[in-house]
């Protein structure tokens, strides 16, 4: 059984965000749902004034406080390493992502179909010329079971009232692909792969490179490292956050 | 009903224009949040003031979570109240047993009906949270210790606390008559029955006070136990539930005591000495609060992280400090009444009630400061503040919820005395 775990190469990141966008259109998120999220940080003071980038997935803790406050067990971590959600099993209380420091978590206020971005229903002009089609596109993937436990797991758009997030794109690692971000990035700050294969991209990364892990000192032992870079300090300002949905 | 020649103890089947008023108020307000709960089934909690906290800067958790937590303290009062009378025969709180044991039930229902009201997928919770249950997380002990054994103990010790009465409201020739001997099964109120049913109680009693202690202190838990939320992570979170608690329950007691005297003629109404009891139990808890939330606000001013001390400056001095300084000003005021009317050994019943509603805004604003800052800005993580305004909806459900509570009370008043039924003098007869 691999143990899967991911890198990312913060000395790359040049925050364009595409791993944002390549993580909702595989994973069908809500507008404002940001399974992938990439900080934008500015620090110290003019003319000493640095701009860097901190992309933030779900750190798919081996000691994850969502699992062990889950009261059904809808959120549960695989032998792999995955943290999914059981979208059938998820009673909507939301502890989950309270019990989380890293703020991956996204809750499907209303239903997912009728939170997608461009909602054509509401606009004639585009309505015209898609035929109200909606949403646009649904990835087939997500409706599939996975894993031993065949529980659904996969993607966002399935009912409202459940907690979503990252999944390591499980769909796709389940086809021996690598998740969305990881493969849409175009400079390849992302890798992912097999802690236990001394061999894996990850594996070799970690063993070249300065790494750390965020929030390391809450004890959640992440499974997702950030190379060449430190923690973001107290003082580091957040500058053009994405906020789209706050009342969508 | 009114019609006939034997009239029922305490207005009991008696339909009065006043009461008609009372239900006709609190139906409105049923029907309104029935309305509003409608429209969160409809269109999803997106009609509510919550969002998620993070990229979205809202707060998951807000005025459901935080009614959930005061409908439980609530609950505090009436069996504590029971469990004192027999535990340390304090015969003169006897006369409002009972209206704390329905305000226990009651309110551990509207708590119910409170999480029923958060989750977003309320039937699916009613069957997983059995099906699924998983003790390992704190949620486990809300439902079970709280809403499910706690209820249970309390609707077993008045379903046996109230077998006396029914057996002497079955003598009355009522349409109710069937449910009081329902009621009493068989139970006839003889002296070996009585010794039976004290030694029943006072084991009872003792083994709800540890549940009582458990089941408040498994909710402070549900909060003290997340590490990675500044201002939720303490010890002090569960003994100050149960402490806050008890404050609230016993806020409310008061007043109802205040009303059953008023409303009820001598003897059978609450004696002097019973609010005595009641203000000094009061003035000790808030004391013990205000020492708590001392020593809590030094820990965290002297030797907390730097995200937990953010979080206290602007609980104390920012942008939540009216919710804390109106919550510590109305215990403050309260401890103030108490302490003068303790001190000069008059008291007064004006004054206790205006006590008891005041303690019972700082239970409510003190619970909003524990859910909803910690949400929107306590992240570790270099998000934006969020922030958190409740919606029509949800102050309407919540509305709706109070109108239930009182519609409950207000017909079990109309079925069954609210105070014990004092030796008619009929009884022994029938007891031959």
């Amino acid at each position: 059984m691999p143990r899967y775990a991911m890198t990312i190469d913060l000395s790359r990141c040049m925050g364009c965000r595409a791993c944002m966008v390549a993580c909702k259109v595989e994973n069908n998120t809500p507008e404002g749902h940001f399974w992938m999220y990439v900080f934008r940080f500015e620090e110290d003071e003019f003319p000493r004034t640095r701009i860097w980038f901190l992309p933030r997935p779900c750190q798919h803790c081996d000691n994850a406080p969502c699992v062990k406050v889950c009261p059904v067990g809808a959120r549960y971590k695989r032998e792999d390493g995955l943290v999914l959600t059981d979208f059938q099993r998820c009673i909507g209380c939301r502890y989950c992502e309270v019990a989380c420091p890293y703020g991956v978590n996204y809750f499907h206020w209303k239903h997912p179909n009728k939170a997608q971005y461009l909602d054509y229903n509401d606009d004639p002009e585009v309505r015209e010329r898609t035929g109200g089609a909606m949403p646009p596109y649904r990835n087939p993937d997500q409706d599939v079971r996975y894993g031993q436990e065949r529980r659904l797991t996969a993607g966002s758009a399935h009912y409202r009232g459940v907690i979503g997030k990252c999944t390591f794109c499980v769909h796709r690692v389940e086809k021996g692909l690598e998740p969305a971000c990881v493969a849409n990035c175009p400079v390849r700050v992302f890798e992912f792969g097999d802690l236990d294969d001394p061999d894996s991209a990850v594996s070799q990364k970690l063993r070249s490179s300065p790494h750390f892990r965020l929030l390391e000192e809450e004890g959640t032992e992440p499974r997702v490292f950030y190379l060449n870079g430190t923690p973001p300090s107290p003082d580091v300002r957040e500058v053009m956050p994405v906020k789209g949905g706050r009342r969508s | 009903m009114s019609g006939r020649a034997i009239t029922l103890p305490y207005g009991v089947g008696r339909i009065t224009p006043g009461w008609l008023a009372l239900v006709g108020a609190a139906a409105a307000l049923v029907g309104l949040g029935a309305f509003a709960y409608a429209q969160q089934e409809i269109h999803g909690h997106i009609v509510t003031g919550l969002r998620d906290w993070g990229s979205m800067g809202g707060a998951p958790w807000g005025l459901y979570v935080s009614f959930i937590v005061y409908f439980v303290g609530v609950s505090f009062a009436g069996i504590t109240v029971a469990a004192f009378i027999r535990l340390l025969r304090l015969d003169y709180l006897r006369p409002i047993s009972r209206a704390a044991e329905i305000l226990t039930i009651v309110s551990l229902i509207l708590a119910a009906f409170s999480v029923l009201a958060d989750l977003g997928q309320p039937w699916r919770g009613i069957v997983n949270l059995f099906r699924y249950a998983r003790p390992q997380s704190p949620f486990f002990g809300t439902f079970t210790m709280v809403i499910a054994g706690y209820l249970f103990a309390s609707l077993v010790y008045f379903y046996l606390a109230g077998r006396r009465d029914a057996y002497l409201m079955a003598q009355h020739d009522s349409p109710l008559r069937w449910f009081y001997r329902m009621w009493a099964a068989g139970y006839r109120d003889t002296p070996q029955e009585r010794e039976r049913h004290q030694r029943t109680s006072f084991w009872l009693a003792l083994g709800i006070i540890p549940l009582l202690i458990i089941a408040h202190s498994t909710l402070g838990l549900v909060f003290g136990l997340m590490g990675g939320r500044p201002g939720w992570f303490s010890a002090l979170q569960a003994p100050g539930f149960v402490v806050l608690a008890g404050i609230s329950g016993i806020g409310h007691i008061v007043v109802i005591a205040a009303l059953l005297r008023w409303a009820l003629g001598t003897p059978e109404r609450p004696a002097m000495a019973a609010f005595r009891w009641l203000g000094l139990a009061l003035l000790v808890l808030g004391l013990i609060y205000v020492y708590f939330t001392l020593v809590e606000m030094m820990t965290t001013g002297y030797a907390g992280r730097e995200h937990e001390q953010e979080l206290a400056k602007l609980i104390l001095t920012s942008y939540y400090a009216p919710y804390f300084w109106v919550g510590m000003g109305t215990l403050a005021v309260a401890i103030g009444l108490l302490a003068v009317q303790a001190l000069s050994g008059r008291w007064s019943i004006p004054l206790l009630v205006v006590s008891g509603v005041l303690v019972n805004v700082t239970a409510v604003a003190k619970r909003l400061i524990i859910v909803v800052p910690s949400l929107t800005h306590g992240s570790l993580l270099p998000y934006g503040t969020g922030m958190y305004i409740p919606t029509w909806v949800e102050g309407s459900i919540i509305a709706g919820l109070m109108g239930l509570g009182a519609l409950m009370i207000l017909l079990f008043m109309k079925i069954f005395p609210i105070m014990e039924v004092p030796e008619p003098s009929g009884a022994e007869e029938v007891r031959g």
